[in-house]
């Protein structure tokens, strides 16, 4: 067990292992973080036009939106990574990171959008009903109405998906990326410190405490917004 | 002067294959306190909610105050016709002074400082004032409805449609709100409303309507229409209802 707990301490005091672990968590974070702020702006947009108003303008755009929920969905995410890498960019010396960042954004768009479209329809009809009775215009009643109902719906479920957008960026190791997962695999091997299983133990713990910190930032959001509906 | 506030005519409402209404012409007229009754599923609910086209009719025409109720003028005409609920319909994510000023401050019928002080009036009169700052879901049924009352009023709407207000009620705040409709109507406001609660609709009542199968079948005055009945349904009907 001390032999153990040397090699964390090895592991964080050699410049070249801490550095590379480093190194890779950052990559991590910044696929996670772009690739969640391109999954948002996608999914938003899917969901309005999903759950938009059926008009010989929307047939269009909403069949778009359902081919590519479907497809998105019901293929493997590991697939996805390698026909964004393999096949729609292709081209040599275009930058890996962006790569990743749309594979994981196209990805969780999808996801995204199902979060929101459920979140939206769960608000009970009669809110809706309420602004059109009042003589509120579609706008008013989305903006004052729907939409700050429906965030609290949504704000859950779409903790969940940052968490597994982040835990997912994994596989760009499969790609050959330097993330944290294969910074802890690089530091394991034979001409480094030749035992896997504590840079992997770190690595895990990195994950780990990221993902602790968004879930624990949700919770408070979400009881914030639970607090101030329930006041007396 | 008895003008027309509502002119309904051939109005028809289908749900798929389901006709829910089949055929209905009628007139409201300026300071009437139409009551509209029927059995569960005759449509008088979907009758009531195709006015202010809280549903689509399939056919027919609506003119409120003469002019034809169209989809580009059903906002405005929303404004004027105001509507009360079975399940209240307050906005969750506002407190109950929004949800009093929300509508007439945005479409710019009041100022917000007038809205708030008419709101707080309204709140007084119904002793509810301790509750602007409340959320509806700190509020009772009986409280969510009067509120809802005076949201609708809040609009100075020309008429007032009540969808069965007290069907979720419990007993004891079913009178508080019956007395605040009664109220609304002694202030001189044309009202239509969906009831089950007969005697109320004896008393507040100038003219009965009945509904069955999706057609106004027997109308006239409450005492015509509880004394003597015409139709063998609503002979019925009446039979079932009051013993």
């Amino acid at each position: 067990m001390n032999e153990f707990w040397d090699k964390v301490g090895e592991l964080f005091t050699t410049p070249q292992y801490i550095d590379s672990l480093l190194h890779g968590f950052l990559l991590t974070l910044q696929i996670s973080f772009f690739a969640i702020l391109l999954g948002l702006v996608i999914g938003t947009i899917v969901a309005l036009v999903d759950t938009s108003k059926h008009t010989k303008w929307t047939i269009l755009p909403k069949a778009i939106c359902k081919v590519y929920t479907t497809v998105i969905r019901g293929t493997p995410m590991a697939l996805q990574l390698f026909i964004m890498f393999f096949v729609i960019f292709a081209i040599r010396g275009f930058p890996q990171i962006i790569i990743a960042i749309l594979a994981f954004g196209f990805n969780s768009g999808a996801y995204v959008a199902e979060v929101i479209r459920s979140g939206i329809q769960s608000v009970d009809k009669g809110q809706t009903e309420a602004g059109m009775a009042l003589g509120l215009s579609k706008t008013t009643i989305f903006r004052r109405i729907v939409a700050p109902q429906a965030i609290k719906n949504i704000i859950p479920a779409l903790g969940n998906e940052i968490v597994t957008v982040i835990k997912e960026t994994a596989i760009v190791s499969m790609v050959g990326m330097y993330d944290l997962n294969m910074a802890a695999k690089d530091i394991g091997s034979g001409q480094n410190m030749a035992s896997y299983i504590v840079p992997m133990f770190v690595a895990a713990l990195f994950y780990l405490a990221t993902v602790y910190l968004i879930t624990f930032g949700i919770r408070r959001i979400e009881k914030r917004l639970r607090k101030s509906e329930m006041r007396a | 002067m008895s003008e027309k506030t509502l002119e309904i005519k051939n109005l028809k409402k289908e749900f798929g294959k389901n006709k829910v209404l089949r055929g209905i012409d009628f007139t409201l007229t300026d300071k009437e306190r139409v009551v509209i009754l029927g059995t569960s599923g005759s449509g008088k609910s979907t009758f009531l909610r195709c006015i202010n086209r809280m549903e689509e009719p399939t056919a027919g025409e609506i003119y409120f105050e003469g002019t034809l109720i169209t989809d580009k003028n059903i906002q405005k005409m929303r404004q004027k016709i105001g509507m009360v609920f079975q399940h209240f319909n307050l906005i969750n994510n506002l407190t109950v002074m929004e949800n009093l000023t929300l509508a007439p401050v945005k479409l710019k019928l009041m100022s917000a400082e007038a809205a708030e002080k008419r709101a707080r009036g309204l709140l007084r009169h119904i002793g509810l004032l301790n509750k602007a700052k409340a959320y509806p879901a700190s509020l009772s049924g009986g409280q969510k409805q009067r509120i809802a009352i005076i949201r609708a009023m809040m609009m100075n709407p020309e008429v007032l449609l009540f969808d069965e207000p007290t069907s979720a009620l419990d007993p004891e705040s079913i009178g508080d709100v019956l007395s605040l409709i009664r109220e609304v109507a002694d202030m001189g406001m044309t009202i239509m409303i969906v009831t089950h609660e007969m005697g109320f609709a004896k008393e507040i009542a100038s003219r009965v309507v009945f509904i069955d199968e999706g057609r106004i079948i027997e109308e006239g005055t409450p005492t015509e229409f509880f004394k003597h009945p015409k139709t063998p349904r609503v002979q019925e009907f009446l039979k079932k209802v009051l013993y």
